[in-house]
């Protein structure tokens, strides 16, 4: 069965502050999200230098996420992992012509204006790096430049989107290869969707009680549920490692997927990537799924969710 | 009989479209008296193409859409459905760059276009998505001959192209354009009848303007003569080709939805759901 229900999520405005036109100041939330809807049915690759960002273009991509190590490697080498060196982040700026994004620690602004002045086109506010604040998130909404986060269930979701998120992804589990976390989070998310869809079904307070228990905005969570999905664009990210697991998490209903060690830790990285665009557009059709799953070479390695310690997991960062 | 108008959903925001189309589709029913049945489908192969009267390509990352389209086997049947059928197309965004025979700023080793439209489009000509924006515009083809307002249209430019010049008309390929240097053109088909011969036309019409390029120029201290008729061209059309650098579906206002859903019945003849 195919649950992908994308349609209903456009057209919504969000309750967020805008700009009036032709100010230089922050550019109105539908400019923000707008950049998110044009990723839909793409594939965002990380990549550490520019001639993996020409691979990841020349094989499709739709944008790519500029890092100095996957998190594959962040995984194994330990320690404090940051934003990347401005340097690597301009030759991939220089190497080419597709969005290309970057990540900041959790709570770290200072990091999202280092980003911003370069001309980043997307920050990824990341699980995947070491957090720079226990407490608090970035707030968003006075930046220029849009902002992706992740989460594990609707209430984090609508929390990051509150913060001014334009995008949300899973969380998922980086670096690992294993697709589990990734599906777990977003039939998480969408379990608690039809909760909310439930109560508003029952009346306001039934919402607003909701919305205390998972912690959100009541207004965002009506909004929800009155379209049936997120208010923005939702790719899954964290784990996906080939084009079925690709499709899989369009078929749950995914508006796009980041691919992280997946394609550069792999056997034959062009080949790879170019499959997983396919199989995200054509998630449907399992014929052209088969022919591009075909000949691939060696996945990457993985580690099993089911083993690691909780200590050993990214998703647990940020709240 | 039954109007099929497609959407290419091979990435980007093609589900936009279809809720717009769908919404332009219940406004020219309601109120214009439109008996012709629409139906909207999404578009990822050959065959839903071939099913299509009209469509629409959408914006996305041109880039991902046509590679896309060329490992789908779907780049010759898109060139033959607008070039040579000559069958109504509009595209917005990266969907413009597509549709335009000579295309600039693009990734290195050049990509594959479509073409229909003889100009010159600029990839990512307003700059990075910090550059994005919001513009009211005026579109003078909204406010022709019918009832809806004549209040602005709300231009969403996302990391946007601009067409940068309007090409002569030719036979064939953009020879000139093809011998400037970082431009790649579109290769060259033929109309394959008198009736798709007669849905061209020599005359590339520019359908909107963003006020403001001299001021951007002067900015950068690029050298402007103040006598030109200065203005981003952000729409164009050219027979039943159509193009915007801007995103109407990223807004909710339907308005060129049912004019161009309008241009599709008046191409196929048909208002009144008897063809």
């Amino acid at each position: 069965m195919v649950m992908n229900d994308n349609g209903t999520m456009s057209n919504t405005t969000l309750p967020t502050s805008s700009a009036a036109n032709g100010t230089p100041s922050v550019p109105t939330f539908a400019v923000k999200a707008g950049l998110a809807q044009m990723l839909k049915g793409g594939v965002i690759m990380d990549v550490v230098n520019a001639e993996q960002a020409r691979i990841a273009e020349e094989a499709g991509a739709c944008a790519v996420m500029a890092l100095e190590r996957v998190p594959a490697d962040i995984r194994k080498d330990g320690g404090v992992a940051r934003m990347s060196d401005p340097h690597l982040i301009k030759e991939i700026q220089a190497a080419v012509t597709i969005p290309v994004m970057a990540k900041a620690r959790i709570g770290h602004f200072v990091e999202c204006q280092i980003l911003e002045a370069l001309g980043i086109d997307y920050i990824d506010e990341s699980e995947v790096l070491t957090p720079a604040d226990d407490t608090y998130h970035v707030e968003k909404s006075g930046f220029r430049v849009p902002f992706v986060c992740g989460c594990r269930n609707l209430g984090e979701a609508l929390r990051r989107i509150a913060e001014g998120a334009a995008m949300i992804r899973t969380k998922g589990e980086a670096g690992t290869g294993d697709v589990v976390e990734a599906v777990k989070h977003m039939r998480t998310v969408k379990q608690d969707i039809s909760r909310a869809q439930a109560a508003l079904a029952e009346g306001e307070g039934a919402l607003r009680a909701l919305a205390r228990e998972i912690g959100c905005d009541a207004v965002l969570l009506k909004q929800t549920a009155e379209l049936g999905r997120l208010p923005v664009v939702n790719f899954a990210a964290g784990g996906i490692a080939t084009p079925a697991d690709a499709a899989l998490m369009m078929q749950l209903g995914c508006d796009g997927v980041f691919v992280g060690s997946g394609i550069f830790k792999s056997g034959n990285a062009a080949k790879r990537a170019k499959a997983i665009v396919q199989a995200t557009t054509h998630y449907q059709d399992a014929k052209v799924l088969a022919q591009c799953s075909e000949g691939l070479g060696e996945a990457m390695v993985g580690i099993n969710c089911g083993t690691m310690a909780p200590t050993e997991k990214m998703a647990g960062r940020g709240w | 009989m039954t109007i099929t108008a497609g959407v290419l959903a091979l990435q980007g925001a093609f589900l936009e479209h279809l809720v717009l189309l769908k919404r332009a589709a219940n406004y020219l029913q309601q109120h214009e008296g439109v008996k012709a049945p629409f139906e909207f489908i999404e578009v990822r192969n050959a065959e839903q193409l071939a099913r299509s009267d009209a469509l629409i390509i959408p914006g996305g990352e041109s880039t991902t859409i046509s590679f896309v389209a060329a490992q789908s086997g779907l780049l010759e049947p898109l060139r033959e459905f607008v070039k040579v059928s000559r069958k109504p197309t509009w595209g917005t965004c990266a969907g413009l760059i597509l549709l335009a025979e000579a295309a600039n700023a693009t990734k290195k080793g050049g990509q594959e276009l479509i073409g229909g439209l003889d100009v010159r489009v600029h990839r990512n000509y307003f700059g990075r998505q910090i550059e994005s924006f919001h513009a009211d515009l005026d579109l003078p083809f909204l406010k022709a001959g019918d009832s809806t307002s004549g209040a602005p249209f709300p231009g969403i430019f996302i990391r946007a192209p601009v067409v940068e010049k309007i090409l002569p008309s030719v036979d064939g390929i953009q020879k000139a354009e093809e011998q400037t240097a970082g431009t790649v053109v579109a290769p060259s088909k033929t109309a394959k009848d008198e009736q798709a011969r007669s849905a061209m036309s020599s005359r590339v019409e520019i359908m909107g303007k963003l006020p403001g390029r001299l001021n951007k120029a002067a900015a950068v201290g690029a050298e402007v003569d103040a006598g030109d008729d200065v203005g981003d061209i952000i729409a164009v059309k050219q027979g039943n080709v159509f193009g915007t650098s801007f995103h109407p579906e990223l807004t909710s206002d339907i308005r060129i939805h049912v004019w161009w859903l309008r241009q599709v019945l008046d191409s196929v003849g048909d208002r009144d759901g008897v063809r």
